[in-house]
């Protein structure tokens, strides 16, 4: 340091030269230095993040208003509206807007202060009024809409998403009346509903939101999932830039995005088939006790249009989340009473139940099709030449596939003997099938298989189709030696599962020429204004067999339902062909031996010539009276032909009636064809015999005398040919009321005669053999202990009770 | 009043009578009407949504345009009144100018003149004109820092000024050899207007009246050796009350990631980000900046300059500091040709103020510097801040109006 006192500290020129540098260094970092890190953060700001910063400001500026288009309509064949959807409103709460529509700056005191008192009394007043009228006009939960009324962050709470007109014009009073405007709004949305509620219900699904919908609800299953994008069509949108506090900006933009209305969709199923198969399923159900529900469906077998599919339980689209069938409902409340309402066990039970009852199993599950799949092993052997139709076939009770092989035995133990190739189908003859398998050979049945489109999906218009389940080993396996065990049982359909809309295709192709037809759901699809914008033509994917051995197997199978195994379904007037099949379940084989549960099923067409339907019914598991024993409680043989057939036929019958296809009779079943009764009153008694005879009646007398008095039925009616009707003489006359007979477990003849006896008149329908005595009454039209006048005629089914076994 | 023919000036007079400069005049003059011209954009919304109850806008779009136009003609004939004075006379000026800023400031906490804004009383209302003394108070004091150090002429001291038989004379005498006791009177005036000034706690104000006062320190050539203790003294202050007190450390969170709280304290940092993000490289045009329709608060006060970005672009915005950082090196070389060390002074510390505000205001809209209240020179709306902005620029104008004429060759 230097001393002060010897030299001046700052001499001017120096102090003038610090000044100067000084100076200089302040331009430089103020003039310059300053500058170079703001302009780091703009390019940072502008141009790195810019991207961010737009979406930002995108966010806050612009307010989107969805507009919503008209979700389409379902409609069955016949235009039948199954799936349509109706306007509703949704109330929204704006949390924010109620808060912000109490203006602070109001409740400032003279120094501008905030009044907190007063401010937050007049916020809790507002909500109040909010919360009041809400909960006094539709019984919201108090507690929860006080919860999210004060959610100030949200500007979205949707209180209501369905509120039909009537209650949205009341809410739209309330808003009005209350000057709630900015915090509570009504915007239309759409609801679906379902006239047929369950009629269909797997078929056309449900509506309701997913992760990605948000609030828009979505189909969820069946055609309304499958078509979401062709029903809903494009929601509109009407985007506008905001302000800060949320109004429309001034000198701002609007942009429109029309709302493009969704398509109508028509299936090819109908309303009233649906109904019908339905409730086949559920009678057979019921009447014969059935465990774990059926499953069927109805297709054109050629075009392959599904005409009704349907899988028991069901659901009810409208409702979709409760449980519809009572069974389920009282399976839950079992395990609800035993674990306690809201147990895990109960939740799990109701969970599971839920999902049983939304399987569509016609469509999703592969089943074992047992002996229903004979018919196609045959038409592989005469196609293939390596049977005729004059082959005999022998059946001893059990045959072994291959040398060291374990025999198979037959249902029938004590074998079938010899039969021709029809009469083996009759009879459901599995060895006959494996004779056949074996003169086939396991790799041309394998080209079958493929060919029958057995290994691939159907490729139906509706998402969740199931696959087959075929021996792991595949081709190789299956030709090779350890396959021979396999080919043998697959002649008579066990041992491998396919889906049931595979099943019904194959058999479609068996009987209409040999066609395999792809199946499908949506006939036509049309815009708003009718256009057609899709049309469903019939898509062979290939012939599998030739007209001619379509034509021989036709034979067989009509042959089946007059005199074999499928006789329970015969209908008179109706050509009815089909096969039975009563098949074990490999799944449950596989882990419990001891399981004897069995599917009855039978697919059935009609006319026999000309099919115009085919129809597949299954039941899972008709409940045994006692573990081993072959009969329902009620006393029904359990297998196909004794559950399923009669259920089906009489299906098959009221589709052709609905059809409006005619009757077909044989001779002897015109002989019992309706006739119309003359006039013989006034008539000397011999005279009116005559025409009596004539007109087909036979007749009884009552009373005594030689003129008639009065007869029944009166002139004009209807009955069936060869019925006794009655002449009264002298002075008796008719009563006026007749009680109807109980015929259960009367044959023919007897219940005939039993109804003639009290002056009624007896339609036979079903198996209507008057020699058999194995045929008994299964339904009569009008239940016993009615009244009816005298004449009436009453509607009797008979089925046959010789068990037909035909695993 | 008559002008008198250049005979009869004094020498002093006739150098008070030189050009003025005009490069930094043009600067002034472009800055002033590009700020006028944004202020109009900026204001053109909420003026006429007229949403702010403090002030009644009646819906006009102009209104805040109306009123800064008017200030600006006043501000830019204040310039050149001022621009006439020899700014000599500046020096005796300097005390009457703190004094009354002063007085001012304390005139706040009067009830009837005193107006309360932003949650704080900085403003007097003298008859219809509104101003933060605090503005005056910051000319002031570099007017009275510059008229003082400019004496130090760097003349020996009086020797023996202080006795060194007493302990105090010698303790004395070794302060006056460090440089302290020359800077206490200073210390004392600017710890007075700092305390006043903390009444209003006015903490942008401190700061700028701090730096100002500080660059004029500097360029006097006070030993670095007190820069580094006071920067030390209050970078240490800093670093205390951000770790130490809540309060600060919430706001330095924010700052850091105003989406912490992107409805409170992050809210204007992010809406400010937006705007000027959403500018890009070019912007969106003039006039067409969506953040100003009630989206950015004080969008044509502190926070016009994101408006600015938004609707000009980085290129716009680059122009803008183009301007600024001109006008800044110009007033550093009008400092430099200063015909005394009074007039370099002087120069300093009005260009470094300014300087300093332009650089705390961009920092803080773009969220390089945690947010404080300091407005843009020239574009913040507030007539009589642009006014005396204005005067001041006045003032270096009147100094560079005695610079001398290069020689010719």
């Amino acid at each position: 340091m230097q001393d002060p006192n010897r030299k001046p500290r700052r001499s001017d020129g120096r102090n003038n030269r610090s000044l100067f540098r000084r100076t200089i260094f302040l331009m430089a970092v103020l003039g310059v230095g300053i500058f170079l890190p703001l302009v780091a953060q703009l390019y940072k700001l502008q141009i790195v993040e810019q991207e961010d910063w737009e979406r930002q400001a995108a966010n806050q500026q612009t307010r989107s208003v969805s507009v919503a288009a008209n979700r389409g309509t379902i409609y069955d064949r016949e235009g039948r509206a199954m799936a349509m959807s109706a306007t509703v409103y949704k109330l929204v709460l704006s949390p924010m807007s109620v808060y912000k529509s109490v203006d602070k700056e109001k409740y400032k005191t003279e120094d501008g202060k905030l009044d907190e008192t007063a401010y937050e009394k007049a916020l809790y007043d507002l909500r109040k009024t909010i919360v009041d009228g809400i909960v006094d006009l539709f019984g919201y939960d108090e507690e929860r809409l006080w919860k999210r009324v004060e959610r100030i962050e949200s500007g979205y709470e949707v209180l209501y998403y369905e509120l039909e007109e009537e209650d949205a014009e009341r809410a739209r009073q309330f808003i009005s009346e209350k000057r709630l405007g900015a915090g509570l709004q009504l915007t239309p949305s759409s609801k679906r509903y379902y006239p047929f509620s369950s009629v269909g219900s797997h078929i056309l699904g449900y509506m309701n939101q997913n992760k990605d919908s948000g609030d828009n609800k979505v189909g969820a299953m069946g055609i309304e999932a499958g078509y979401e994008d062709v029903l809903s069509g494009e929601l509109g949108r009407v985007v506008t830039s905001k302000n800060g506090w949320g109004m429309e900006m001034i000198s701002g933009y609007e942009m429109y995005f029309d709302a493009q209305n969704g398509y109508d969709v028509t299936l090819t199923v109908d309303e009233r088939i649906q109904a019908m198969l339905e409730q086949t399923l559920a009678e057979g159900i019921e009447t014969y006790d059935v465990q774990n529900g059926a499953f069927g469906l109805a297709i054109n077998p050629k075009t392959g249009a599904v005409l009704a599919m349907a899988s028991s339980p069901d659901f009810d689209p409208n409702n979709w989340d409760t449980l519809l069938s009572e069974a389920l409902k009282d399976e839950v409340e079992q395990v609800a009473a035993e674990k306690g309402d809201d147990s895990d066990e109960a939740n799990a039970a109701w969970k599971d139940a839920w999902n049983r009852q939304m399987k569509n199993r016609a469509l999703t599950d592969a089943y074992e099709p047992g002996s229903v799949f004979k018919p196609i092993t045959v038409s592989i052997g005469l196609e293939e030449g390596a049977i005729s139709m004059d082959d005999r076939f022998y059946c001893g009770g059990s045959m072994s596939a291959g040398p060291g092989l374990k025999p198979t035995h037959c249902h029938k133990k004590s074998g079938h003997g010899d039969q021709t190739l029809t009469e083996a189908v009759e009879n459901s003859c599995n060895v006959a099938l494996m004779t056949i398998a074996q003169r086939i050979g396991a790799e041309t049945m394998w080209k079958y298989f493929e060919d029958f489109g057995l290994f691939d999906k159907t490729g139906i218009d509706m998402a969740g189709e199931g696959g087959s389940i075929f021996w792991s080993g595949g081709k190789e396996y299956f030709t090779g030696p350890y396959g021979v065990q396999s080919v043998a049982s697959s002649s008579f359909g066990q041992t491998f599962a396919v889906t049931p809309l595979q099943m019904i295709s194959a058999f479609a192709a068996v009987i209409n020429g040999g066609h395999l037809l792809q199946p499908y759901l949506v006939q036509t699809i049309a815009d708003q204004d009718g256009n057609t914008v899709f049309y469903h033509e019939t898509k062979e994917v290939r012939q599998v067999i030739s007209e001619s051995t379509s034509d021989k197997v036709r034979g067989i199978l009509e042959s089946v339902v007059a005199n074999g195994s499928g006789h329970n379904a015969s209908m008179t007037g109706y050509r009815i062909g089909g096969k039975t099949g009563t098949s074990e379940k490999i799944d449950l084989k596989g882990k419990d031996e001891t399981n004897d549960d069995v599917m009855c099923s039978f697919m059935g067409f009609a006319p026999a010539d000309d099919p115009q339907v085919l129809v597949l019914v299954v039941y899972d598991t008709p409940k045994r009276s006692a573990p081993g024993s072959n009969y329902t409680a009620s006393g029904t043989y359990i297998s196909g032909g004794n559950i399923a057939a009669p259920m089906a036929g009489a299906l098959i019958a009221n589709i052709l009636d609905y059809m409006g296809i005619e009757k077909q009779y044989s001779s002897d079943q015109l002989a019992a064809a309706d006739a119309v009764m003359p006039y013989v009153v006034g008539k000397e008694l011999t005279v009116a015999k005559g025409t009596l005879q004539n007109a087909g009646f036979e007749c009884r007398t009552v009373g005594t005398g030689n003129i008639v008095t009065h007869q029944v039925p009166s002139a004009g009616v209807s009955i069936p040919g060869g019925s006794n009707v009655i002449l009264y003489l002298g002075d008796d006359a008719p009563e006026r009321q007749v009680e109807t007979p109980d015929l259960t477990g009367l044959s023919p003849t007897a219940a005939k005669t039993r109804l003639e006896e009290q002056g009624l008149f007896m339609r036979a329908a079903g198996v209507v053999d008057y020699t058999d005595s194995s045929v008994v009454m299964a339904a009569q039209s009008v239940d016993a202990g009615v009244m009816v006048s005298p004449g009436t005629v009453i509607e009797v089914r008979f089925v046959s009770s010789i068990e037909y076994g035909d695993q | 009043m008559a002008r008198k023919a250049k005979r009869d000036l004094t020498i002093e007079q006739q150098l008070a009578r030189g050009p003025i400069d005009l490069p930094f005049l043009a600067l002034v003059m472009l800055l002033t009407a590009i700020g006028l011209i944004m202020v109009l954009s900026a204001s053109y919304a909420s003026a006429m949504y007229n949403l702010d109850p403090a002030i009644d806008t009646g819906g006009d779009p102009l209104y805040f345009f109306k009123r800064q136009f008017g200030f600006a003609l006043l501000g830019v004939f204040a310039m050149f009144v001022i621009s006439k004075i020899d700014y000599q006379h500046f020096r005796w000026m300097s005390v009457f100018v703190l004094g009354a800023s002063i007085v001012l400031m304390l005139m706040v906490f009067v009830p009837g003149i005193g107006k309360s804004g932003g949650g704080a009383l900085r403003w007097v209302k003298i008859g219809p004109v509104r101003f933060q003394p605090s503005e005056i108070a910051k000319v002031g004091i570099i007017m009275f820092f510059a008229a003082g150090l400019s004496k130090r002429t760097g003349q020996p001291a009086p020797p023996k000024k202080w006795s060194k038989r007493t302990f105090t004379g010698r303790m004395a005498a070794r302060l006056d050899r460090v440089g302290l006791l020359e800077l206490i009177p200073y210390g004392v005036v600017l710890a007075v207007v700092l305390g006043v000034i903390a009444l209003q706690h006015h903490m942008s104000a401190m700061v700028l009246v701090v730096v100002a006062a500080a660059s004029v320190l500097f360029a006097s050539g006070i030993s670095l050796g007190w820069f580094a203790a006071g920067g030390a003294l209050v970078g240490g202050a800093l670093v205390w009350i951000i770790t130490q007190t809540d309060y600060m450390k919430a706001r330095i969170e924010i700052w850091q990631d105003p989406f912490l709280e992107p409805r409170d304290g992050g809210f204007q940092p992010i809406q400010s980000m937006t705007a000027i993000g959403s500018g890009g490289l070019l912007g969106k045009g003039l006039g067409n900046s969506s953040q100003k329709h009630l989206f950015l608060p004080e969008e044509h006060n502190d926070y016009i300059f994101s408006i600015a970005c938004e609707e000009l672009g980085m290129v716009g915005a680059c122009v803008i500091m183009a301007l600024f950082a001109l006008l800044i090196i110009r007033g550093f070389w009008l400092a430099l040709h200063a015909r005394d060390r009074f007039g370099t002074l002087l120069v300093v510390g009005i260009t470094s103020l300014t300087a300093f505000q332009t650089f705390f205001n961009i920092g803080v809209v773009t969220n390089f510097l945690p947010p404080t209240g300091i407005s843009l020179p020239f574009f913040s709306y507030g007539g009589t801040a642009l006014a005396i902005q204005l005067a001041e620029m006045g003032m270096v104008l009147s100094v560079s109006r005695q610079i001398a004429a290069p020689k010719a060759e």
